[in-house]
């Protein structure tokens, strides 16, 4: 690939201009929605939509004292925050073991760890929600922080794997040679080496933790709810207000769209599970 | 472990690479085997609202097959997983050999056509629910243009609603199937196309006969990535249709959930949560052992 900046013909003019087509086209709903939690109700539903109108706040005003958005927010960030920093300080050990001191059966095991994230998360829903009953688990972060570092220890294991195996051994055998220890090895080698593959996974985890639904309707709701769950609150039919709907799903996205602007690096190589790099 | 390796002492040096993957193998076994036969066993009782041991044989999976609407979630399923993989994967790849150019700001592109992947589903429903909406939406814009009796209420009608679904996850996942395979074309050598035109193939042949197979492992990790967002979609179904109309776009996810929890059938939906189980051990991990097997793991 060629990083030096080519002239402007018509065909470059061209597909430049088709890129940024598609990508308004892609990015259309998220403006919209954006435009819209700006506007009154009545500004909201008109047709066609208007384009210039005086901008209010009140949505987010409604939003937040109908529904407590900083608790749900701060129930967001505590779980994916926890659940990523202990799935990378699970998975990262496992992945070095497995990337450095491969045995025969080193390869069926990342196998079978990837076929897990196939499984249907239904499938595990009953049993765990039956356990967490039993141990008052149920509707605390707590819970939550446990199946999301579960969810997503297959694909950190997986991601950390592929940029550890990248790592070339003879670095560490020769830090070896030098007589560092294995804590040394790691903090000295490894890490510096590793810190984008990590940085990366941590993201991934980050945004999907963030995202999650399913398990946080299942087994959230009034106290550890998170800004899924919010949502969810907000699409019930009766309640199909759209400019508040627009301005609660703005806030829910606006810390994962932020972070990932200013981390773009990161949020390509995690949510293309390291296959951009 | 290899024989020579076993004869030597054990210290705690060569002990700690097992160590330290010991505990993600013991949950993942905990979670993959411990919930999946427990779940197994709960298919068998008379379970209601809470568990309990009562062996029943077949009967709940008797039950599941007789009842219509797991017919329809099933179905659902498949022509929801068919189309969405496939329109993904076309529309991925066709943009992205389109745009496999030398661009401005070709990372800031990429960074928004991924951005809708790092959105909820729950939002992604949210947004196409407005679009979608008849009196609202598309519909009513193209009306107001002039067009009197354009009609596009797919959402509403139970033939169609499933095909919304499968927009809305399409426009969630098309830019990350372009980025991956812009990803993968910038690796293919420009000398190999120039090489089969200088052969007499067109560009077309040359694609098709060249630099596809060159991008076989590209199309791997996205139709590994791709099914795995398809068995997740319970979020946008929820916040998309909630199973409607009726239960006309319900997923199998979507059928489990009602039954266990909104319909005290808890031996009813541990069946359907096994029958998923079974169909994706039979589909999806047989693919993943062909295309992996044999050392070149990785990518």
């Amino acid at each position: 690939m060629s990083t030096k900046k080519s002239k402007w013909t018509p065909a470059l003019i061209a597909r430049t201009a088709a890129a940024w087509g598609i990508a308004l086209l892609l990015f259309f709903p998220l403006i919209f929605m954006g435009f819209t939690a700006f506007k009154t109700e009545l500004q909201a539903i008109a047709v066609p939509s208007l384009w210039a109108f005086e901008p209010t706040l009140e949505n987010f005003h409604v939003v937040n004292e109908r529904s407590d958005y900083v608790q749900f927010a701060w129930n967001s960030v505590v779980t994916s925050v926890v659940s990523t920093v202990l799935g990378l300080l699970i998975a990262a050990p496992a992945a070095y073991s497995m990337a450095f001191s491969p045995t025969k059966g080193t390869n069926g095991l990342l196998l079978w760890m990837l076929s897990t994230k196939f499984m249907p998360a239904v499938g595990a829903l009953l049993p765990i929600y039956v356990i967490f009953q039993q141990l008052g688990l149920l509707d605390t972060k707590t819970a939550l922080v446990i199946i999301f570092t579960m969810m997503n220890l297959p694909i950190m294991v997986w991601m950390l794997y592929t940029y550890f195996k990248d790592i070339p051994h003879e670095i560490l055998e020769a830090a070896r040679m030098d007589g560092a220890s294995v804590w040394q090895e790691f903090r000295h080698v490894l890490l510096p080496l590793g810190i984008g593959g990590l940085a990366s996974t941590g993201l991934l985890c980050l945004v999907l933790a963030w995202n999650e639904a399913f398990w946080a309707l299942n087994l959230g709701a009034a106290d550890a709810g998170t800004l899924a769950t919010m949502m969810v609150s907000y699409s019930s039919p009766e309640g199909l207000f759209w400019a508040k709907l627009s301005a609660a799903s703005l806030m829910a996205i606006a810390p994962i769209v932020v972070i990932g602007w200013f981390s773009q690096k990161q949020l390509v190589q995690g949510l293309t599970f390291g296959a951009v790099k | 472990m290899s024989v020579s390796k076993a004869k030597k002492p054990m210290t705690l040096e060569s002990l700690l690479p097992k160590i330290v993957l010991a505990p993600t193998t013991a949950v993942m076994l905990v979670c993959m085997y411990g919930f999946m036969i427990w779940t197994g066993a709960l298919s068998f009782t008379k379970s209601r609202m809470l568990p309990q041991w009562d062996f029943v044989g077949f009967d709940q999976y008797a039950k599941l097959f007789a009842n219509p609407r797991w017919d329809v979630a099933l179905n659902n399923l498949v022509v929801f997983g068919v189309l969405f993989i496939a329109v993904s994967l076309l529309l991925g790849l066709f943009l992205a050999i389109l745009l496999d150019q030398k661009i401005r700001l070709e990372g800031t592109l990429r960074t928004i056509y991924l951005y809708p992947m790092a959105v909820s589903f729950v939002v992604t429903g949210t947004a196409w629910k407005w679009i979608l909406n008849p009196g609202l939406g598309l519909e009513k814009l193209v009306r107001d243009l002039g067009f009197e009796n354009f009609e596009f209420r797919w959402l509403v009608e139970q033939d169609m609603a499933i095909y919304t679904i499968v927009i809305a996850a399409v426009w969630q996942s098309s830019g990350f199937v372009m980025a991956m395979f812009l990803a993968g074309l910038r690796g293919v050598d420009d000398s190999l196309i120039k090489a089969a035109e200088i052969d007499g193939a067109s560009k077309m042949k040359a694609y098709w006969y060249v630099i596809l197979p060159i991008l076989r492992p590209v199309f791997f990790s996205a139709i590994v990535i791709l099914s795995h967002i398809a068995i997740k979609s319970f979020d946008l179904v929820q916040a998309l249709t909630g199973g409607g109309p009726g239960y006309a776009s319900d997923l199998p996810a979507n059928f489990m959930y009602t039954y266990a929890f909104n319909r005290a059938q808890m031996g009813v939906g541990a069946s359907s949560a096994m029958i998923m189980l079974m169909g994706v051990l039979a589909i999806i991990v047989p693919y993943l052992y062909s295309e992996l097997r044999g050392g070149k793991n990785g990518r």
